[in-house]
C-alpha cells in the first residue's frame, strides 16, 4: 500500500512537470506580451527595455529553467497586469472558487445520488424517466445560456437572487446551480447504471432467494457497491469544477480563479496564467491521490501492491 | 472575449486532464463533457426608434441636492473589466483610467468643453518661445494622507512617471525638466513648443505625494494609492469591487457630492444590464445598441448615448507588405474608399448608430469638417481603377482582429464583399487580437488591415502621428513626406488658429491621397438609474464624478 502510494506520488510529480512544460511553451507560442502591456505609442526602445526588465529577451530554455526553479519554491513572479505577486493573486481568489465548487458539488451530490438510486431500483418508472431527463439536460444544456436565462428569471424578474457578484450568502446559489448541472447529470447516470448492474448480480439474487429483507440487501449490498465509483467521479469532478468554472465565473462576475484566468490570458499575463495552471494541477493531483487511498478503504477488493 | 475564454478553457482542460489521467483511481469510467464553442450568427431586426430622443438626461422629480450639503449617498458604477492599477502611469485601459482618475488632480484640468482650466495650479505663464511654462501652485491643499501639496510633488510625479514601471514614460518625458522655483512655483521646460503639453498634463500628470511615494515605493503605492482628488481610496478586492469615500478636505468647495463610490467589474454587458435592472448598480457603460434598446422605457432607468472619439479604418501599407502592391497608387486607394458603403454597414451592424468617418479626424476634434466623407460610388471606383490600370481588378490579403471591437469582424467581412464588387478580390484573415497586435507592432500584417484608434486629447495629432509615423511609429504602416511635413508643423505650432488651418490642409491632402479606407466613428451606449444626477460622460470615455450626485428619494 505504501509502495503503491509512493509510486503514485512519483507519477504525480512527473505529471506536474509535464503540465508546467506544456503551459510554459504553449503560452510562448501565443506571442509577446510587450505589445499588450505597453501603450500603442511606445517607442522601440521602450519595448526593448520592457523585454529586458521582464527577462523575455533571454533564450526560452533559460526562461523555462528559471521559471521551474522558482515555481518549486512557490515563486511565480509578478503578474504583468496587476504588477503584484502572481501566487498571492491566485490565493486571494481561491476562497471564492472553493465556495462555488463546494456548493456546486453539494447540489450535484444531494440531487444526483438519490435520483440515480431511485431510477436504478425501478427502471422504467416515472422516477427513472425524470432521472434520465435530469442527466440529459445536465450534460447537454450549454451553461452560459442557462446562466443568462436563470439571471433573467430569478434575478431580474423574480428578484430572488442577485444578478452578479459575491456580496451575500445567497449570491452563490445561481452560479453554483449552473456549475452543478453537468456533474449532477453524470452522477445520476453513473449511480443509476451501477445500481442496475449490481441488482442483477448473482449474489443479490442469492440474497433475495435466501429470503433476506430487500431493504437490507439494497443498503448493505447494492449501495456499498455504488459508493466506490462515485467517490472517484466526485473527486475528479471537483478538480474539474475548480478549474472549469471560467465561463460561469465570468458571466456572474464571481471573483474567483476562473475569472482571473480569463483575464490573465486576455492580457497575456504569462506569470499569472502559469501560477493558475500549476496551482490547479497540484490541487487536482492531490485530490487524485486522496481518492486513491479512500478507494482502497471503501472497496476491500482493491488491495494495491500485490 | 469568446476566444479568450476558449483558450482559457483549453489551458485548464489540459491542466486538469493531465492531472486526472495518471494516478486515476482504478476502474472509474469518466465521461468528460467538453464544451465546444459555436458561433451563432443572428439576424436581428430591431425597430429603430426613440433612442435619439433620450440623449439628454431628463430631469427627474426628486429632492434637489441642497447647496453646501455634506456628501451623501452611494454611487455604484459597473466597469467592463477589473482595472489593472490605480496608479496613473501604470494604467493599461479605460477601466483603470476611470477608476484611478477620481483619486487625483492634475495641475491643469480639461473641462467638459475642452478648455484648459486651473486645478492644482492656480495660474501659469508661458515664455515667448513656448518652451517654458511657469506654474503657480495652489496653497493649502493636502493629500488624503495629510501630506501637504507643494512643488516637490510635481517633480516627483514627473520623475516617477517617466521612470521604471511606467507604461507611458513619453507622456512625462515630453518635459525635459521640471524645476522648483520655490515651494509653490515650478518651471516646466520642453525642447521646442509642445502645443499638447497642457492636455497631456491633464491626462497623465496626476499629482502624487512625494514623501509617501518615497516611503512605500511604486508597488506599495499601488496597494494604497494617495492623491489630492475628490475621492480617497478605501479598499480594492480584486475582481470584485473598489471602494472610495469622499475626501472631506477637498479643495474644490462643495465637492464631491457622493459619500461612497463603488466600482464593480462586470465583464459581460448582458449582466451589466441585468444588474442595473435589479438595482445592484447605478451606472453601466459599454452596452450594445440592442441592450440599450431593451432598456428604453424601463422604469427608473435612462439610456445615454454619445459618439466616441475613435475612428475605425482599414489601413494601407507602403512600408513592408504593401510595397509594390497596387495600393501604392493613390487612385486605387481612392477607388477603394468609393467602393465601400459605410452607411449601409452602420445600418446593418450597428442599427444605424455610428457616423461615417470624414477622414482621420473625429467629429469635434480640431479642424474637423473641412472634408466630406467619401460617398458610396462603385461606378466611380471602377472608373478610377481602370484609370490606374487595374480595370480587371487585383487580389490582396487583409487581416482584422477578432473580438477586439463590437462586430468588427463582420465589418471586415462586409468591406471584403464591397471590394469584391469592384473587382478587388480580398482574402480576409481574422486573427486572435493579441497575436494581431503583436504582428501589427512588428509590421508583419498583410497589406490591408483593419483597426481603430482613439484619442482623448480633443485633437487628432496623437492618432495621426501614431498611425502615419512610418517606421518610427510601431503601429504605423504608412509613410508620406507631405503628411510628415504637416504633422511636424502641427506638433510645434502653438497658435490655435494656425493649428486648425494645418489640420485642414492635412485632411484635404489625405482625401486625395488616402492612407486608409475611412470607416466610421462609433457610438457608445450607457444606462443610468434615475437617481444619478449631473453625470457627464465624455467622448474620451473617461468621466469625472466630482460633481455627480445621487438623489435620495423620500
Amino acid at each position: 500500500m505504501q509502495k503503491h502510494f509512493l509510486a503514485k506520488l512519483g507519477q504525480s510529480v512527473v505529471l506536474l512537470l509535464g503540465v508546467m512544460t506544456l503551459v510554459f511553451f504553449m503560452l510562448r507560442i501565443t506571442g509577446d506580451p510587450a505589445s499588450l502591456m505597453l501603450s500603442r505609442e511606445a517607442s522601440p526602445e521602450q519595448v526593448a527595455a520592457f523585454r529586458e526588465a521582464m527577462g523575455f529577451n533571454r533564450p526560452v530554455i533559460v526562461q523555462f529553467a528559471d521559471f521551474a526553479a522558482r515555481a518549486i519554491t512557490g515563486d511565480f513572479g509578478n503578474s504583468l497586469h496587476y504588477r503584484s505577486p502572481a501566487l498571492q493573486l491566485v490565493l486571494e481568489r481561491l476562497p471564492a472558487t472553493l465556495q462555488l465548487a463546494a456548493v456546486g458539488l453539494l447540489i450535484a451530490v444531494l440531487v444526483g445520488i438519490p435520483l440515480g438510486i431511485l431510477g436504478g431500483f425501478k427502471p422504467g418508472s416515472i422516477a427513472d424517466s425524470s432521472a434520465r431527463l435530469v442527466a440529459l439536460i445536465g450534460q447537454s444544456v450549454p451553461n452560459f445560456w442557462l446562466a443568462l436565462i436563470l439571471i433573467l428569471v430569478f434575478a431580474v424578474n423574480l428578484r430572488w437572487f442577485p444578478a452578479f457578484g459575491r456580496d451575500e450568502l445567497k449570491s452563490v446559489v445561481l452560479p453554483a446551480f449552473v456549475l452543478s448541472l453537468p456533474v449532477m447529470g453524470q452522477i445520476v447516470r453513473l449511480t443509476r447504471a451501477t445500481v442496475l448492474e449490481v441488482s442483477s448480480e448473482d449474489y443479490i439474487r442469492t440474497a433475495l432467494s435466501k429470503g433476506l429483507e430487500s431493504r437490507t440487501i439494497y443498503v448493505k449490498h447494492v449501495l456499498r457497491n455504488v459508493a466506490a465509483p462515485l467517490v472517484s467521479v466526485i473527486a475528479v469532478q471537483f478538480g474539474y469544477m475548480l478549474g472549469g468554472s471560467i465561463y460561469i465565473e465570468t458571466i456572474f462576475a464571481w471573483p474567483g480563479m476562473g475569472q482571473l484566468l480569463q483575464l490573465a490570458i486576455g492580457w497575456r499575463d504569462f506569470p499569472l496564467v502559469q501560477a493558475i495552471a500549476v496551482f490547479t494541477s497540484v490541487v487536482v493531483l492531490a485530490l487524485n491521490l486522496v481518492t486513491d487511498v479512500a478507494y482502497a478503504a471503501i472497496d476491500p477488493r482493491i488491495r494495491y501492491g500485490n | 472575449m469568446n476566444r479568450k475564454l476558449t483558450l482559457a478553457l483549453a489551458v485548464l482542460m489540459i491542466a486538469s486532464l493531465l492531472g486526472a489521467c495518471a494516478p486515476a483511481p482504478a476502474p472509474a469510467v469518466v465521461v468528460q463533457t467538453v464544451e465546444v464553442e459555436k458561433q451563432v450568427v443572428q439576424t436581428v431586426e430591431v425597430e429603430k426608434k426613440v433612442i435619439e430622443t433620450v440623449e439628454v438626461v431628463k430631469e427627474v422629480a426628486v429632492t434637489p441636492m441642497p447647496e453646501g450639503a455634506k456628501p451623501t449617498g452611494t454611487l455604484r458604477v459597473a466597469l467592463s473589466g477589473d482595472p489593472n492599477s490605480l496608479y496613473i502611469p501604470a494604467t493599461a485601459d479605460k477601466n483603470s483610467d476611470i477608476a484611478a482618475s477620481q483619486l487625483y488632480d492634475p495641475l491643469v484640468f480639461q473641462d467638459d468643453d475642452g478648455n484648459i482650466v486651473p486645478a492644482l495650479a492656480e495660474r501659469w505663464e508661458v515664455s515667448a518661445d513656448g518652451t517654458e511654462y511657469t506654474f503657480y501652485l495652489r496653497e493649502g491643499v493636502v493629500f488624503h494622507n495629510g501630506e501637504p501639496f507643494n512643488a516637490d510633488d510635481v517633480i516627483a510625479t514627473w520623475e516617477y512617471g517617466k521612470g521604471e514601471g511606467s507604461a507611458w514614460p513619453d507622456r512625462y518625458a515630453v518635459a525635459t525638466s521640471v524645476e522648483k522655483v520655490n515651494d509653490f512655483t515650478v518651471k516646466v521646460t520642453t525642447d521646442g513648443p509642445k502645443p499638447l503639453l497642457l492636455v497631456t498634463m491633464h491626462d497623465f500628470w496626476s499629482i502624487i505625494p512625494n514623501e509617501y511615494m518615497a516611503e512605500v515605493g511604486v508597488d506599495g503605492f499601488q496597494q494604497a494609492p494617495v492623491g489630492t482628488g475628490p475621492f480617497q481610496f478605501v479598499e480594492w478586492a480584486k475582481g470584485d469591487h473598489i471602494t472610495y469615500k469622499a475626501n472631506p478636505n477637498y479643495w474644490r468647495e462643495g465637492q464631491p457630492k457622493i459619500e461612497t463610490l463603488i466600482f464593480r467589474p462586470i465583464p459581460e454587458s448582458a449582466i451589466r444590464v441585468a444588474a442595473l435592472q435589479t438595482d445592484e448598480i447605478d451606472l453601466a457603460q459599454r452596452l450594445s445598441a440592442e441592450e440599450a434598446q431593451s432598456l428604453l422605457g424601463v422604469e427608473g432607468i435612462q439610456v445615454v448615448k454619445y459618439p466616441v472619439a475613435r475612428i475605425f479604418y482599414i489601413t494601407f501599407n507602403n512600408l513592408t507588405s504593401g510595397v509594390g502592391e497596387p495600393t501604392e497608387n493613390a487612385k486605387v486607394r481612392q477607388a477603394m474608399n468609393y467602393a465601400v458603403d459605410v452607411d449601409a454597414i452602420i445600418d446593418a451592424l450597428f442599427n444605424g448608430f455610428g457616423k461615417r468617418a470624414a477622414g482621420y479626424v473625429a467629429s469635434g476634434e480640431r479642424g474637423y469638417g473641412i472634408v466630406e466623407p467619401f460617398p458610396y460610388d462603385p461606378e466611380k471606383a471602377k472608373a478610377l481603377l481602370a484609370e490606374a490600370g487595374f480595370a480587371d481588378g487585383f487580389e490582396m490579403e487583409m487581416a482584422c482582429p477578432a473580438g477586439a471591437y463590437g462586430s468588427f469582424e463582420e465589418v471586415c467581412q462586409a468591406v471584403t464583399g464591397y471590394l469584391g464588387e469592384v473587382g478587388i478580390k480580398v482574402t480576409l484573415n481574422i486573427m486572435e487580437s493579441a497575436q494581431y497586435w503583436d504582428l501589427q507592432a512588428k509590421k508583419e500584417l498583410p497589406p490591408l488591415f483593419g483597426d481603430s484608434w482613439a484619442d482623448e486629447s480633443g485633437e487628432a495629432y496623437n492618432r495621426l502621428a501614431g498611425a502615419l509615423g512610418g517606421n518610427e511609429a510601431p503601429y504605423s504602416a504608412w509613410t508620406d513626406p507631405e503628411i510628415d511635413r504637416l504633422l511636424k508643423a502641427i506638433s510645434t505650432e502653438v497658435d490655435a488658429e494656425k493649428r486648425t488651418k494645418l489640420y485642414e490642409e492635412l485632411q484635404v491632402y489625405m482625401f486625395d491621397n488616402p492612407p486608409f479606407i475611412y470607416l466610421y466613428e462609433p457610438m457608445t451606449f450607457e444606462a443610468v438609474r434615475d437617481r444619478v444626477q449631473d453625470y457627464k460622460p465624455r467622448p474620451s470615455e473617461i468621466y469625472y464624478l466630482n460633481s455627480t450626485w445621487v438623489a435620495v428619494s423620500e
